[in-house]
């Protein structure tokens, strides 16, 4: 397992948002969170990065396990985990920089500077996102030139580039058409060969499709977890049934 | 673009014509054991029914998975619906040959009698037309399929002809129903795996064109 948690409970103030969640993610596998709106399916994606950190009044207890460390301790470096944990989220959200230097600004951070070493960072991050031959004689244009979906993919070679372990997706697809959502989903199932990945989605089409097993989530609480063939032939609980079928949600 | 899910309708269709080749494997061995009275031979259709079997779950697994996941449409879901169904017939044609190589026993012990002859031709057609049916799906070929649809027919005459030849020889010599008995339930058994031939090109037909064209429908609608 390369994500565990153990009755993790987090609270905004007195909203009690995740509700004694436990659960385990394999490695190099593509796990979906689906659940109605509000049900804290984003929030779970950003516990395992601590991006909850960054809200005032957020409360956590139990444990989040990534590598078997526990992130919440004190001796956890948050830099550190934010490189192995990546995130990507519902817009393309990338820096108006140049195509190159937004995907050089990570390693920078991480005090390369060898040009050489950047530019194959830069070449082998586009090309795992399938943009190196559309890209490279661009590379000094902006960033914000480029389509929604291949901005997408550039924010996806973004993270690469700093070699993660794990890639977090929040709504990855919802601001793109649906062609744009086939390639980015077929670029997801290539990923997973090297990266665990983890997307929280609103369309369960797209859990079906691509995720090797999802989470149901609702009210805060994870009410099932199993293979999407389990889930979306056979669910355990008749509110995970319920919500797959359009009956509620 | 390609698409994972092509990939997986691969997949599937592999599959099939891995439980096809086994089901044309297990006819012609079954034929050929009554043919030398092989006991040992027959015994072995078993062992291959099971291995069908098992594609059977599998093929039937694989499809629904794939129909709840990708919702396909179009002739995604065509080929898919029709692979549910070849599936199942292909399952049955496997009983069939185990049928036919539960004949041996009977005939084992029995003097060998001459409308036999009859069995072999019509087994030999039954065979081709397997085998046609097999190759329009993997093709994707639905004339082809309309073509091995047509031969049923003559399947058909020729179980009249062997049921009428094996009555006809039974109520002349009765000490000869032992042998002919067995025959009988062969040419039946041939006959369906006949029929079921002609499903498959059915289900070939409606993944390649959306056309049905069982039971006359297509001349019913006008």
């Amino acid at each position: 397992m390369i994500v565990e948690t153990s009755h993790l409970n987090l609270y905004y103030g007195s909203f009690h948002a995740l509700k004694d969640i436990d659960l385990s993610i394999k490695e190099n596998l593509i796990t979906g969170i689906i659940g109605p709106s509000g049900c804290g399916k984003s929030t779970l994606l950003r516990v395992f990065n601590r991006m909850n950190d960054l809200i005032r009044g957020v409360r956590i207890t139990g444990a989040v396990l990534i590598d078997r460390e526990d992130i919440h301790s004190p001796v956890c470096d948050l830099i550190l985990l934010r490189k192995k944990v990546g995130m990507v989220f519902q817009r393309p959200n990338a820096f108006p920089l140049s195509i190159f230097d937004n995907i050089a600004y990570g390693p920078r951070i991480w005090s390369i500077t060898d040009k050489k070493t950047l530019r194959d960072i830069v070449e082998r991050s586009l090309a795992a996102v399938d943009l190196f031959d559309a890209l490279k004689n661009r590379l000094k244009e902006s960033a914000l030139s480029l389509s929604a979906e291949k901005q997408q993919r550039l924010c996806i070679a973004r993270l690469l580039a700093v070699e993660p372990e794990i890639l977090l997706m929040d709504e990855p697809c919802s601001s793109l058409d649906p062609i744009a959502t086939g390639k980015i989903e077929e670029l997801m199932l290539v990923l997973k060969r090297k990266y665990t990945i983890i997307i929280v989605t609103h369309n369960m089409q797209q859990a079906a499709r691509i995720a090797d097993e999802v989470g149901f989530m609702l009210l805060g609480e994870l009410i099932e977890f199993n293979s999407t063939k389990k889930i979306f032939t056979n669910p355990s609980d008749r509110r995970t049934f319920d919500y797959i079928s359009g009956r509620f949600g | 673009m390609d698409r994972h899910f092509d990939e997986e309708l691969q997949k599937v269709k592999k599959n099939l014509l891995e439980m096809a080749s086994l089901v044309e494997e297990s006819i012609t061995k079954a034929l050929e054991a009554l043919k030398k009275k092989d006991l040992k031979m027959a015994s072995e259709i078993k062992e291959i029914d099971h291995r069908i079997d098992r594609f059977e779950i599998a093929i039937e697994d694989q499809c629904i998975e794939l129909i709840a996941r990708h919702q396909p449409v179009g002739t995604d879901l065509r080929f898919l619906i029709g692979v549910i169904k070849m599936n199942n017939d292909m399952e049955r044609m496997g009983d069939h040959a185990v049928n036919i190589a539960g004949s041996v026993a009977f005939l084992i012990e029995q003097p060998r009698i001459k409308p036999v002859s009859n069995i072999w031709s019509m087994a030999s057609e039954v065979k081709e037309m397997l085998k046609d049916s097999v190759k329009s799906f993997m093709d994707n070929d639905a004339k082809k399929a309309q073509q091995v649809c047509a031969r049923d027919n003559v399947v058909d005459e020729m179980r009249d002809e062997t049921i009428r030849i094996l009555l006809t020889y039974m109520l002349e010599q009765p000490d000869k129903i032992g042998s002919a008995i067995p025959l009988l339930l062969v040419a039946k058994n041939l006959e369906r795996i006949a029929d079921l031939t002609t499903n498959i090109c059915e289900d070939v037909i409606y993944i390649a064109q959306a056309r049905v064209i069982k039971h006359h429908a297509e001349e019913e609608k006008g």
